[in-house]
């Protein structure tokens, strides 16, 4: 039988990657709590999982360079090296080094760059470490030279076991079965001499001993092995009755170990015997799997439920079949009720599979000490990062795709929001600048904060940019949250004026394009001198929306229930034109924009939608209201929604499609995105101004119709 | 079928030691920390432990010297998983009542061999 146990390798990088951000996590706690016995140990249990895991899948280099790392944090732990500034950035390098070499086919500059850190850490830890289990394959050959074909030999055991022996578990029969195992065994004295009268007998004491024959091909090491777990509870001799006997005393004296040195001089042989020869064969046994494979950990009380959700399910299935096969009238309100238990289940089972993908955002915090670190240590400026609301949970697939966004946002803060330490002073305020990470729900969507206490955005100088970039006219009148969002429009920062640090070629635009994405919102609030927070809220998952369904023209809809804000049926003189170019309605003198669906999506012609029976959705995204024109509320229901672009190309508007009850396919309106493709169309007709779009290959008002609509 | 309780905060070496006992013929329980051994023994019984040393919230030395108190473990076979090749991590062990140990990395066929050599 072959075990292959290569099959457990993606486990094991994905557990090494937490390890490795939490040592890095850990790291950066320490400098504040130098003296945190329990943080070191857990680091220090980090790196020695990771090196436990390395040997086994033949990641070598990844071994020895853990190794050395964990003998710094043992002796960092055991408090004989101090936690120091030095120390704490060596570490995070190696964490980085960590990384790469978990990835099987770092290049050799990279081998370099591990070989160097592992000499500085050897440095510092003073320790010049034995390798973990570099002896025993040379050993275990030669026991297995020493073992060969020259015939059987005849041994003498003497086998005098303390009285304590069985408190290790270990069962002096079991011992000498494994000894059968290897040759024909005889005992020629079984020594009962200090057995008690059966009054004073304690059966949890062994007051037996053996004197044994053994006639083996095998080596004498591999009969000490026999042994090896009870060495030090018992008096193990092994004599060689057919040898040379001057030879076979000096090699292997009768000899009681104690808990002195059990591994050192004449046991060696024996003890490579528990060592695995492993090595050699693991080295063959690489994983060729290098491929992104996606999985989620699960907690097993959560499959159990599912398990346990699953079987209540189909015995109400069964019930219900049951019932419909022989259906009588009066079977009627059991058959409800059971589909009615059909219904409860259905619905946890949904919530509870949505729940495995769920995962705390605390995870993808984590990452971020390091940038902050990163970045004070290259601009001189000190900063502190706090994290809030880890715990909260959040779908795994957006978690991934907020990684990039909240790096940027991050880096933002700490590069450009925080001032230098002296800037900072002058103003007044206290040299070290905080960045907060925040993670929270509020009415049922997860929001993300990122908040600097730093220099604030200012909107004249944002203004002038905008205009000097051609994404405003000279004229138009912004206030100034609207001017401070226009960071967010594409073109607004380029490569050559971010530093190297938060830069990277990305701009504020692709953090808001990965939100949408994601059905989010971005928001920012600033104030000059007092600092800058940004608001992404998200939904819970996307696979699953609470949903007002509408009817517009002789189509069904979906509205997300979380944007609507309320529906009003418009008096005559609600709605007004503003300047030939939209509508607007008036709702307790709040002007809001209008969008006339049926002709937002082609359903009918122009002519058709003047009917004042229409009523008025208002829904929001980002905190800006649109009102939808409908025909007809339809009601809520629970969506499941299915992406559009596996069919169509992507539809502008429809954030994806949803199959409802009577099998019918219903489009969901995307809020953010009509919210967004109005931002300076509709709002500012509400003002009545005259607006050019931003740019050429960016959506303008749905009236004109430049946008793909849907084909419904 | 006999059961062994696998006791390991590394999620792949528990899956590696689980798979290999599976194969062997074991019915396996895995526990994350000697807390949750020690938890999970009140409710069943096992025929053999096999714990790694370094853990957080209860270590292995500290589970093997609870293991020892206990009527029912008393006797019980427990093996230790351990890198540690040290001398004294060894003599911890067996100082607690270990009936033997296991070095990771370990080779699934002598990790059975192993087992099979300490079990009745």
């Amino acid at each position: 039988m072959k075990i292959d146990l290569t099959q457990f390798r993606e486990t094991f990088l994905l557990e090494s990657a937490e390890h490795i951000a939490a040592i890095e996590s850990g790291l950066l706690e320490l400098r504040s709590r130098p003296g945190d016995a329990e943080l070191l140990n857990a680091i220090f249990r980090s790196a020695h999982s990771i090196k436990g895991g390395a040997g086994s899948f033949g990641l070598e280099n990844l071994a020895h360079f853990t190794h050395k790392l964990e003998s710094l944090l043992d002796r960092m732990r055991a408090m004989e090296i101090g936690v120091s500034e030095e120390i704490i950035a060596l570490l995070l390098e190696s964490t980085d080094v960590l990384r790469a070499l978990l990835d099987s086919d770092a290049d050799s500059a990279m081998l370099e760059t591990a070989r160097r850190l592992a000499l500085r850490i050897t440095a510092y830890s003073g320790i010049e470490s034995a390798e973990p289990a570099d002896e025993p394959a040379v050993a275990e050959e030669e026991h297995e030279a020493a073992g060969g074909s020259d015939g059987l030999s005849l041994y003498r055991i003497e086998f005098r076991p303390d009285r304590e022996l069985f408190s290790s578990g270990t069962n002096p029969i079991v011992l000498l079965r494994n000894l059968a195992a290897l040759g024909d065994v005889s005992v020629t004295h079984l020594n009962a001499e200090e057995l008690p009268p059966l009054s004073e007998l304690d059966p949890e004491q062994c007051y037996l001993s053996w004197t044994l024959e053994v006639a083996s091909s095998r080596g004498e090491e591999d009969l000490h092995a026999v042994f090896e777990f009870v060495e030090h509870l018992a008096e193990v001799s092994i004599r060689r009755l057919d040898a040379d006997p001057a030879e076979s005393a000096a090699s292997a004296p009768p000899h009681r170990t104690g808990a002195a040195a059990p591994d050192q001089g004449v046991r060696s042989p024996a003890r490579a015997a528990a060592h695995p020869r492993q090595d050699r064969e693991s080295r063959t046994a690489r994983s060729s799997s290098g491929g992104e494979s996606s999985s989620i950990r699960v907690a097993t009380e959560k499959v159990d439920r599912l398990i346990d959700l699953v079987g209540e399910l189909v015995i109400a299935h069964v019930m219900t079949a049951q019932m419909v096969e022989g259906f009588t009238p009066d079977c009627l309100p059991k058959l409800r009720e059971s589909v009615a238990a059909m219904e409860r289940n259905t619905r946890e089972l949904h919530e509870r599979v949505m729940g495995i993908r769920m995962l705390p955002v605390g995870t993808l915090f984590q990452r971020y000490a390091r940038t902050v670190y990163d970045i004070a240590q290259a601009t001189g400026k000190q900063i502190e990062l706090e994290l809030s609301g880890e715990e909260t949970e959040i779908d795994k697939s957006m978690l991934e795709l907020l990684g990039d966004p909240l790096t940027h946002l991050v880096r933002n803060a700490a590069d450009h929001g925080i001032e230098t330490p002296e800037q900072r002073v002058a103003a007044g305020k206290p040299a070290q600048g905080a960045i907060s990470l925040r993670a929270f729900h509020r009415s049922g969507r997860v929001v993300i904060e990122v908040a600097d206490d730093g220099a604030g955005i200012d909107p004249r100088r944002v203004r002038a940019k905008a205009i000097e970039r051609g994404l405003i006219p000279a004229t138009a009148q912004m206030d100034d949250d609207q001017l401070r969002m226009l960071i967010f429009e594409p073109g607004f920062s380029t490569r050559d004026e971010v530093s190297d640090l938060s830069g990277r070629g990305v701009g504020m635009d692709v953090v808001r394009q990965n939100v949408q994405q994601l059905n989010g919102t971005v928001t920012l609030s600033s104030e000059i001198g007092r600092g800058s927070t940004v608001l992404i809220e998200l939904p819970l998952t996307l696979a699953i929306l609470e949903g007002l369904l509408v009817r517009v023209a002789d189509r069904t809809l979906v509205l997300p229930l979380l944007t609507v804000v309320e529906t009003v049926s418009p008096r005559s003189g609600q709605i007004q034109r503003v300047a030939e170019q939209g509508e607007v309605v008036v709702i307790r003198e709040e002007t809001i924009p209008l969008l006339r669906l049926r002709r937002f999506l082609r359903l009918a012609s122009a002519a058709d939608d003047g009917a004042l029976r229409s009523l008025v959705v208002v829904v929001e995204a980002g905190r800006k209201k649109i009102g939808l024109v409908i025909d007809e509320l339809l009601g809520q229901q629970q969506v499941v929604v299915k992406s559009l672009e596996r069919h169509l190309r992507k539809v502008d508007g429809l954030m994806g499609a949803t199959i409802l009850g009577d099998g019918c396919v219903a489009p969901i309106v995307d809020v953010a995105c009509l919210a967004g493709m109005n931002l300076f169309g509709l709002e500012a007709m509400a003002r009545g101004e005259s607006v050019t779009p931003i740019s050429q290959n960016s959506p303008g008002s749905g009236e004109r119709g430049e946008t793909t609509h849907a084909m419904v | 079928m006999r059961k062994v309780l696998i006791v390991d905060d590394s999620v792949s070496m528990r899956q590696m030691v689980s798979f290999t006992l599976r194969s062997g013929g074991f019915e396996v329980i895995e526990a994350g920390h000697g807390q949750e051994a020690l938890d999970k023994l009140k409710s069943v019984a096992v025929d053999l432990v096999v714990t790694d040393l370094n853990m957080p919230v209860m270590d292995g030395i500290t589970l093997i010297q609870h293991l020892r108190q206990q009527p029912a473990m008393k006797s019980k076979p427990i093996l230790m998983l351990t890198t540690e090749g040290l001398a004294a991590k060894k003599e911890q062990g067996k100082a607690a009542g270990a009936t033997g140990w296991i070095i990771k990395p370990f080779d699934p066929e002598k990790l059975l061999a192993t087992i099979a050599r300490v079990l009745p």
